[in-house]
Order: structure tokens, then C-alpha cells, then sequence
């Protein structure tokens, strides 16, 4: 299972959200590889899942991907409570790869 | 034999790498996750090299046809091209003064009331290496270069972060995080400037931008498009003549257009590169952080500012696209340098002021904050240019870019001058 976040330039706000991700990744005991990318190489990368900020709607709705868009990039508990269900459920149909 | 030692171990490839090896074993990884982010570290330096030297080769051609065209010098304001091109001089020292920079940091945040732990990890970077050509410049050489500049940026992570606390309040409503991003003084400053023309009760967010209009935020696009009609338009005012001796034989708009985009790929491999290097290091130092200085605030990277305000985010990049449009104007005809109008510049630091213009003083504010940081900055870039000389490190037509380092780099020389150095 991979997870990308985006930010604009691919290593500010998406790293602090691949920093979270982690977080709650241990907390949850799930393993999966996160990696961070700008918004104009989204389209060219592989994942199972993808968040990012709210304000990039426009550019990311038509994937094929699943998108998490986050509204308060510094609220944790906004983070986990759109992110946490997605991860279990990845991990639950990946049969716990 | 010893020697040989000491180069290996005065590589900056090396030294960010064993920065990241100690960082991810002080932090109990697994020996894969050491040897892959070890290595990961090592790499994304060497792309990032490899990206600032397409840059310096698409500039060198640019820099001689505007110097034809207008008889004056251009510049890009770039810090992370800047930063890796004077690598091959100041790359150790760089690397090691940001690494005793974030050691400083912390005792700082663990010491004093200035809680604040700065993880915006390009910015330490570039900062590191501002410092390293500054103090290059005043004579300074070996450990008292490296040691000043850890301690100037150590004390500038919790001070430029304390500057801007109490604006970023009022923006997000909290005080959990602060403001870890090296334009935070003018952007509050633009602020506080749009603040008296608005109203606070007439938010941007109730404003209807056009869906299409954020087309900019592709930032490959937009900058690709912008820096051919720039490459362009200097190639045209050269001349045909000119054009062809710089193109050796290819038709030279052609050539320009080329050249235009080349300089984007530059951008793009050196922003991979950035990406590669900073993505083990800043957990590995957000790991240590939280350790060491527990409940301090992490100041971080300016786009966490921009959902309070999305359409402040649009408005502000516009205005200030506007204003550094004049700018350069006012450049050709006022300042020692003409900058070139610096897409990434304005639309991180444009959107931003944009935001907090909106928060303290509703849309009139936002538009005023983005057109005032537009045209002020690159007066800031055009005489800070001056304070030190790039030739040295064959490097043209670039300049510093952010606002809070030139801001110490002129008080740097100021000091130095009252010593004589």
C-alpha cells in the first residue's frame, strides 16, 4: 500500500502531512510506504491513496485515485478522522499486505 | 591516507547523508529505513547539484543577450539555485552550519520562552548558504564561518517565527503552530500595510473567482510560460545578430525558447532534488525535536496558510503579480539590477500576504497586502545584489530571494562595515 500527499512544490506541507500520516500509521499498526509529490507530477504517480489539500480540489478530482482533501492542514484531528477509516479499509481489502 | 579521510568527510553529499544516518539511528530505525533514507539523502543532494547546473547553463546565455538588449544586468531571484550553484565552494560549510543551525535552534526553544522549532527544511538549507556566501565575502573561513553562521540562523529560526506569532493568531485562529518560512516578516508586514484600506467584515472568501483562473497553480506550467515570453521578448530586443552569435548557428528565437524552457527543467530537477534530500532529514529532525524541546510549536512552511483563505490565495498571487510587474519596471530605472518578475516568489509569498491582508482587514486588504509585497520585494532583491559578489563563484545572473535572509545579510554587512570588515 503506498500514500502520496501533495502540496504545490512537493516538499513543505506535503512532507508535514506524510509526517502525520506516518503518525498515525504506527498508531494504527498498519505498514504502508508514504512518499510526497508537487501537484504537477501527481498524474504521472502510482498510490493507493492520495492526500491534499482542500484549496487543489480543481486539479485532482478526476483521478483515478482515491483523494482526501484536507481543509485545516494543522489539525490532527481532522487528519485522522478522514484519513484513519480510509487507511483501515485499504488494509482490511489489501488482505493486511 | 588522512587526507583522504578529511575529503570524503568535507563532501556536503556526504555530509547531509551521515547528517541523516545519525538522525535515523538516534531515532531507533530499522538498518533498512537507515541505509534507504541515508542514501535517498545522498542522492536528492546530487540531483539538486545536477539541477542548479542546467539552470546556471540555460542562465549564461540569457544573461548575455539582456546585457546586449538592455545594457543592463537581469537576475533571477532564486535561493535553493542560487544555494546549489555556489555548492562547489560553500557546500560543506552550508551543510554543516545548517546542521548546528537546528542544534542552536533547539537549545534555544529548550531555554528561552522562544518555544519554536523551525522544520521548513529547504529554508534551513538555503538560509545555511546565504550565510556561508555572506560570511565567505567577509573573510571568514573554516569553523568561525561555520560556527557565526549556525548561530545567526539558529537565532533567526526562533526569532523571525516570534516576529510573526501574533499576526498568525489572528490568521488561524490558534497559537499552535507558528510561521517557519524566510518572507514571514514582509508578509506580515503587507499585512499589516492592506490592514487601514479594507474592511475585516468583507472577507475575499465571499468573492467569486472564476474556476479556471487558478490554472497557476501547476507551477511547471506557469513558470514555463512566463520565462519563455521573458527569454523571448530579451531575445528579440537583442537583435538577430546578437541572437545568433549567442545560439552558435540555431535559429536564435528558437534557441530562446529553448533555453526558456531548459531553465524550467533546471528548476524541476532541482526541486526533485530538494524533495529526495528533505524528505528523511526533517522527520529524522522533527523525531529529535520532539525529545528534546516536548510542546514546543513547529513553525512551518507558508501553504498552511492558505486553506483559511482560498480565494485570498488567488487574489493576492494576482495582485502581487501586478506589482512586482512594476516592479521590474522600476528596477530598469531605479536600482543597481533589473528582477525579472520570479513566479515562485510571487505566487508563494503574493498568496500569503493575500491571506493575511485578508484577516486583518477583509478583500480590500488582501489586494492591497499582494501588490505591496509584489513591489517591494524585488527592490529588496535589487539592493541587497550588490552586497555580494557572485562573480567570485561564476556564478550570473542569479540573486537572493527571501526577504527575512536578505534582511540579516544587510544587517550582516552593516555590522561589518561598523568593524571594517
Amino acid at each position: 500500500m503506498k500514500i502520496l500527499t501533495v502540496c504545490g512544490m512537493g516538499f513543505g506541507t506535503s512532507l508535514m502531512l506524510k509526517m502525520f500520516i506516518q503518525d498515525l500509521l504506527k498508531e494504527l499498526n498498519i505498514k504502508a510506504d508514504t512518499d510526497v509529490s508537487d501537484l504537477g507530477s501527481v498524474r504521472g504517480s502510482q498510490a493507493d491513496l492520495i492526500v491534499a489539500p482542500s484549496d487543489m480540489k480543481t486539479h485532482l478530482v478526476d483521478l483515478s485515485i482515491p483523494v482526501i482533501f484536507i481543509e485545516n492542514l494543522i489539525d490532527k484531528r481532522e487528519i485522522r478522522s478522514k484519513v484513519a477509516p480510509v487507511l483501515k479499509q485499504l488494509h482490511e481489502t489489501a488482505g493486511g499486505a | 591516507m588522512l587526507d583522504f579521510i578529511v575529503a570524503v568527510l568535507s563532501n556536503p553529499a556526504v555530509i547531509v547523508g551521515l547528517v541523516a544516518m545519525v538522525g535515523l539511528i538516534a531515532l531507533r530505525k530499522s538498518f533498512s529505513d537507515t541505509l534507504k533514507g541515508t542514501l535517498k539523502t545522498t542522492l536528492g543532494f546530487l540531483i539538486l547539484s545536477g539541477g542548479a547546473g542546467i539552470i546556471v547553463g540555460a542562465l549564461i546565455p540569457f544573461s548575455t543577450l539582456f546585457q546586449q538588449a538592455f545594457h543592463l544586468t537581469g537576475v533571477v531571484a532564486e535561493d535553493n539555485a542560487l544555494v546549489a550553484a555556489v555548492g562547489k565552494f560553500l557546500g560543506r560549510e552550508t551543510a554543516l552550519i545548517m546542521v548546528f543551525a537546528f542544534i542552536i535552534n533547539l537549545v534555544l526553544a529548550r531555554l528561552t520562552p522562544f518555544k519554536y522549532v523551525f522544520l521548513t527544511g529547504h529554508m534551513m538549507w538555503s538560509f545555511a548558504g546565504t550565510m556561508a556566501i555572506a560570511l565567505d565575502q567577509m573573510g571568514m573561513k573554516g569553523w568561525p564561518l561555520i560556527l557565526t553562521g549556525a548561530v545567526i540562523e539558529g537565532v533567526s529560526m526562533v526569532a523571525f517565527p516570534a516576529i510573526s506569532q501574533s499576526t498568525v493568531r489572528r490568521v488561524t485562529n490558534s497559537d499552535e503552530v507558528a510561521f517557519g518560512f524566510w518572507g514571514s516578516s514582509w508578509i506580515t508586514l503587507a499585512g499589516w500595510v492592506g490592514k487601514p484600506f479594507g474592511n475585516p467584515k468583507k472577507s475575499t472568501e465571499d468573492v467569486k473567482v472564476p474556476a479556471g483562473l487558478d490554472f497557476f497553480r501547476d507551477m511547471a506550467v506557469f513558470m514555463g510560460l512566463v520565462m519563455v515570453i521573458i527569454y523571448v521578448v530579451t531575445a528579440v530586443a537583442a537583435g538577430p545578430a546578437a541572437g545568433a552569435k549567442v545560439a552558435g548557428g540555431q535559429n536564435y528565437l528558437f534557441f530562446a525558447v529553448l533555453q526558456a524552457l531548459t531553465f524550467v527543467a533546471g528548476v524541476l530537477v532541482l526541486l526533485q532534488g530538494v524533495r529526495m534530500f528533505l524528505a528523511e532529514i526533517i522527520p529524522a529532525f522533527r523525531g529529535i525535536a520532539e525529545k528534546l524541546v516536548p510542546g514546543a510549536r513547529p513553525a512551518l512552511d507558508v501553504p498552511i496558510f492558505y486553506p483559511y483563505a482560498p480565494v485570498a490565495v488567488t487574489i493576492g498571487f494576482i495582485a502581487a503579480l501586478v506589482g512586482s510587474l512594476l516592479a521590474t519596471v522600476l528596477t530598469r530605472y531605479i536600482a543597481p539590477v533589473v528582477v525579472l518578475p520570479s513566479v515562485i516568489g510571487m505566487f508563494f509569498m503574493g498568496a500569503a500576504a493575500g491571506v493575511f491582508g485578508n484577516a486583518l482587514g477583509g478583500r480590500r486588504a488582501a489586494v492591497v497586502a499582494g501588490f505591496f509585497l509584489g513591489l517591494t520585494w524585488p527592490l529588496l532583491v535589487a539592493y541587497s545584489y550588490p552586497l555580494v559578489d557572485f562573480t567570485k563563484y561564476g556564478v550570473q545572473g542569479l540573486a537572493f530571494a527571501s526577504p527575512d535572509a536578505m534582511i540579516v545579510l544587510i544587517l550582516m554587512r552593516l555590522v561589518g562595515k561598523v568593524f571594517g570588515v
